[in-house]
């Protein structure tokens, strides 16, 4: 699959014919539907202009696009990390939701502390409750060998009942019509960067988070060694690296992501644990650390711009009733020509 | 059914002036083969001797470059394993073709007409491998899962694949390595049966009184050709010994045998690396290495000889702290080493050139600078408490690139694109690029071309002169002769004898390899 760049510079002409690739199969892949949606017979400049621009044209659409890039962002670093280790985490959504439930059991118990330490809190509770999630798995292929992306894909639906369970039965709001907790404390929510449209900070923290996590990988031994066990873990083995608790370990580090996600969520944008925060941000998240290869400075233009095709198909479907769909489409084929490029380049 | 031996005329299969060659690497070369009716043929030859090459090529998974193939008298094109079956040539590999959650009767079918079609008919297939498992003395249950089985029934049914095809020649590929004493008995006496039959057996295999017990007839391969065939009651240990490791000194590696060399001095120094009892279990159970004690001194070679699979890889992962021992104790200068992983033994003073440098050692996806580092990414310069210096070790990286000469345009370059003599290159570079005690070298120059192996000779005797100990293993005689001071012989996880270098002797290192002599 993906070859994974691991060094920090890299000779320009690579540079030069990689986005050269990604400009091809992004224009191949949009042209390819475009085809289709007119002989459908719709109005494909107008659709693709929607899906393009919907996100800078208004104030709004460009602060609903930043709310679905940052969870996008951490869970794609939640899948990306432990690919580095040659681990696949396919546990994402999950653990957001073991994110979630612990930043909004925190919310919603402890009420009465301040902000100033309710908010650190509430995060620490969802990185925590995100790593316990992933660490059951992490821990089965540690002991016993047992492959983690049965595991940690099974995680999921374990996850999808705690959060009814949380929803219906522990902290249940009887008022809404659909499995939702009661509101988190105000001194839980994170505060806004923008009243309005509302964004909230947690922008800033996935952002930190993103470079702090290419600064692990790419720059620490810590990292060199994770990569090492992804390229070759029998060589890693023999030369000191301790291959299984790494394995370990970035499984963990993907939970612990994740959950920031979930706890972001919950305290940045629905203020309350609600079942479907999850949203479709695993396989979106998947697609994206894919299309990035894994190289974690492609990471967040690449998310950036799935969260503009979302953000653009839904308006898309709003005005001109072409399913939302079509552009899933679109991104699975753009990552069909991204991987079909590596192959044809290596010819 | 078997068809029956044509009588007299044409042997059953001869190869002329077969040749091969995998890139710059000439497998064989004017090789011959002839195999008469009726008879137990040993194919006899050390690593790389050309035997399983010129064995598959008449099964049909290489083809050769040059030279013919005759069964019964006839020239044939055998291109595939198909084409050999059809020629009535049957082939048990070493490491068995089966499908483990099938049957033996599903396994044996596979592939044959009756498989074919709609409708398997498996009771009349299970009746036909009860009787030839019963007439050769082949005893194993049609309906077992292949799963389930042990190693020799595994192999029973392997050859039953063959006779079931109605193979006239069969082919054996050291059919005999993980088999205990009573299943290599019933093996011979399995195969002894066939030739009562008329079917003519090939026996690949390494070990001289093996080749000598059961075989009418023996050959010797050497570098790509057969260089003797004798009847099996006129062949003794020592000509076959003779045969095998080769008279004629002056084919011998140029620069590298000259008699200075040769009668050095014995060195003195103080035990650099000390191994005391080291005894290593297989997963499977059985022992692997077996109350081994060894001292490597202080600017001293100590070569481990032995035929593959010996031991030398269990010895080599203990040392290394990859593989748990079963007893015994490991001492670095007087530090003790017992059990300790394999970052403390890197960090105690340790380098380690790998066996199979591409699994072992090689880091594909990434650059040539990355994989330079690997061991050492912990240390200065390159490791800085948590951070990786990258500069230092771009650095480095240049100059090692330019020190031992590793073709590559520079240290960003994917090390996937390295030729297997400059991955070799970076193993070594990586290897010396910072000061060690002991290094442990698991043989160094497989597969290397001429001057990559000089070069892997140089620096590991300036290692020595540097005054470093130095484990040798290796399976290449002339490479431990030429650069050890001692040489240990292991054989079957065990250390059967060692020899110092005024006493080296290729006829007596080949006895102790074969385990046809002890002590030493």
């Amino acid at each position: 699959m993906a070859e994974r760049a691991l060094g920090p510079a890299r000779p320009r002409r690579a540079g030069v014919d990689a986005a050269l690739s990604y400009a091809v199969s992004v224009a191949v892949a949009f042209a390819a539907v475009g085809v289709f949606l007119a002989a459908m017979g719709f109005d494909v400049p107008r659709a693709y202009g929607t899906i393009l621009f919907t996100s800078f044209r208004t104030a709004n659409g460009f602060a609903q696009t930043l709310l679905k890039f940052v969870p996008l962002l951490l869970l794609t670093l939640a899948f990306v990390v432990p690919l580095a280790a040659w681990k696949f985490n396919i546990g994402g959504e999950g653990q957001l939701i073991a994110g979630a439930i612990g930043a909004g059991a925190a919310g919603i118990v402890l009420p009465g502390l301040p902000a100033i330490a309710l908010i650190p809190l509430g995060m620490l509770a969802g990185i925590a409750g995100g790593a316990l999630w992933a660490a059951l798995p992490a821990w089965l292929l540690y002991r016993f060998g047992i492959n983690e992306i049965l595991t940690t894909v099974l995680m999921n639906f374990v996850s999808f009942g705690a959060l009814d369970y949380v929803t219906t039965e522990v902290w249940p709001d009887p008022a809404a019509g659909h499995p939702t907790s009661v509101p988190i404390a105000v001194g839980a929510r994170l505060p806004l960067l923008l009243a309005s449209p509302p964004l909230h900070a947690g922008l800033v923290v996935a952002l930190a988070v993103a470079a702090a996590t290419h600064v692990y990988v790419n720059r620490t031994t810590g990292g060199y060694e994770l990569r090492a066990v992804g390229a070759n873990p029998r060589a890693a083995l023999l030369h000191g690296i301790a291959v299984r608790r790494l394995s370990l370990l970035a499984l963990v580090l993907g939970g612990a992501l994740a959950g920031l996600a979930g706890a972001l969520e919950v305290a940045g944008v629905h203020h309350r644990l609600i079942e479907g925060v999850q949203s479709n941000y695993l396989l979106l998240s998947i697609l994206i650390g894919l299309i990035a290869k894994g190289n974690l400075i492609a990471v967040p233009p690449v998310a950036f711009a799935i969260a503009v095709l979302d953000v653009g198909a839904r308006a898309m479907q709003r005005t001109m009733q072409i399913p939302v769909e079509v552009v899933f489409v679109v991104e699975g084929l753009i990552l069909i020509f991204v991987l079909l490029s590596d192959v044809v380049r290596r010819r | 059914m078997l068809r029956a031996g044509q009588p007299g005329g044409a042997p059953p299969l001869e190869m002329r002036g077969v040749r091969k060659a995998f890139g710059p690497v000439v497998a064989l070369d004017a090789a011959d083969f002839h195999l008469r009716e009726r008879e137990i043929h040993g194919l006899l030859g050390g690593n790389g001797a050309g035997k399983t090459t010129l064995m598959n090529i008449l099964y049909g998974l290489y083809r050769p470059d040059a030279g013919e193939v005759l069964v019964g008298g006839r020239p044939a094109q055998i291109r595939s394993p198909r084409d050999a079956l059809g020629h009535g040539i049957g082939m048990v590999h070493q490491h068995f073709l089966q499908i483990e959650s099938f049957t033996v009767a599903h396994n044996v079918v596979l592939g044959t007409p009756s498989s074919r079609g709609l409708r398997l008919d498996l009771s009349g297939a299970e009746e036909r491998i009860r009787t030839l498992a019963a007439r050769f003395g082949l005893d194993v249950d049609p309906r077992a899962l292949v799963a389930e089985l042990p190693i020799g029934a595994r192999q029973r049914v392997e050859i039953l694949k063959a006779l079931y095809r109605d193979a006239r020649i069969l082919i054996l590929d050291e059919p005999t390595t993980n088999l205990t004493p009573q299943e290599v008995d019933a093996l011979f006496g399995s195969l002894r049966a066939m030739v009562d039959e008329g079917i003519s057996v090939v026996f690949i295999t390494h070990k001289i009184r093996e080749a000598l017990n059961v075989c009418d007839r023996v050959s010797v391969m050497r570098a790509g050709r057969r260089v003797l065939s004798v009847e099996g009651r006129e062949a003794s240990d020592e000509v076959l010994v003779r045969a095998l490791v080769g008279e004629d000194v002056d084919v011998r590696r140029s620069l590298l045998f000259s008699d200075e060399r040769a009668a050095r001095p014995t060195p003195a120094g103080r035990p650099a690396l000390r191994v005391e009892g080291l005894s290593v279990t297989s997963p499977q159970g059985a022992p692997a290495l077996r109350d081994c004690s060894l001292v490597v001194r202080e600017g001293e070679v100590l070569g481990i000889a032995g035929v593959a699979g010996n031991g030398q890889r269990e010895l080599v992962e203990a040392l290394m702290g990859v593989r748990a021992a079963a007893g015994g104790r490991v001492w670095l200068d007087g530090t003790e080493l017992t059990g300790a992983e394999a970052a403390r033994v890197l960090a105690a003073g340790v380098a380690y050139i790998p066996e199979d440098r591409l699994q072992d050692g090689f880091l594909p996806k990434a650059d040539v600078a990355q994989n330079l580092i690997l061991g050492f990414h912990r240390r200065p310069p390159y490791g800085r408490g948590p951070w990786l210096d990258w500069p230092a070790v771009y650095d480095a990286a240049r100059r090692l690139i330019a020190e031992y000469r590793i073709r590559t345009p520079g240290p960003h370059e994917a090390a996937v694109n390295l030729s297997g003599g400059n991955i070799q290159r970076v193993m070594l570079a990586r290897a010396f690029s910072h000061p060690c005690r002991v290094l442990i070298a698991h043989n160094p120059t497989r597969g290397l071309d001429v001057p990559s192996t000089e070069f892997v000779y140089t620096k590991l005797l300036e290692l020595r002169e540097a005054g470093a100990g130095i484990l040798l293993i290796s399976e290449d005689l002339d490479e431990l002769l030429l650069l050890s001071d001692r040489i240990a012989v292991v054989y079957r996880g065990q250390i059967v004898g060692t020899l110092p270098r005024p006493a080296f002797d290729r006829y007596a290192l080949g006895r102790l390899m074969s385990g046809v002599a002890d002590g030493g």
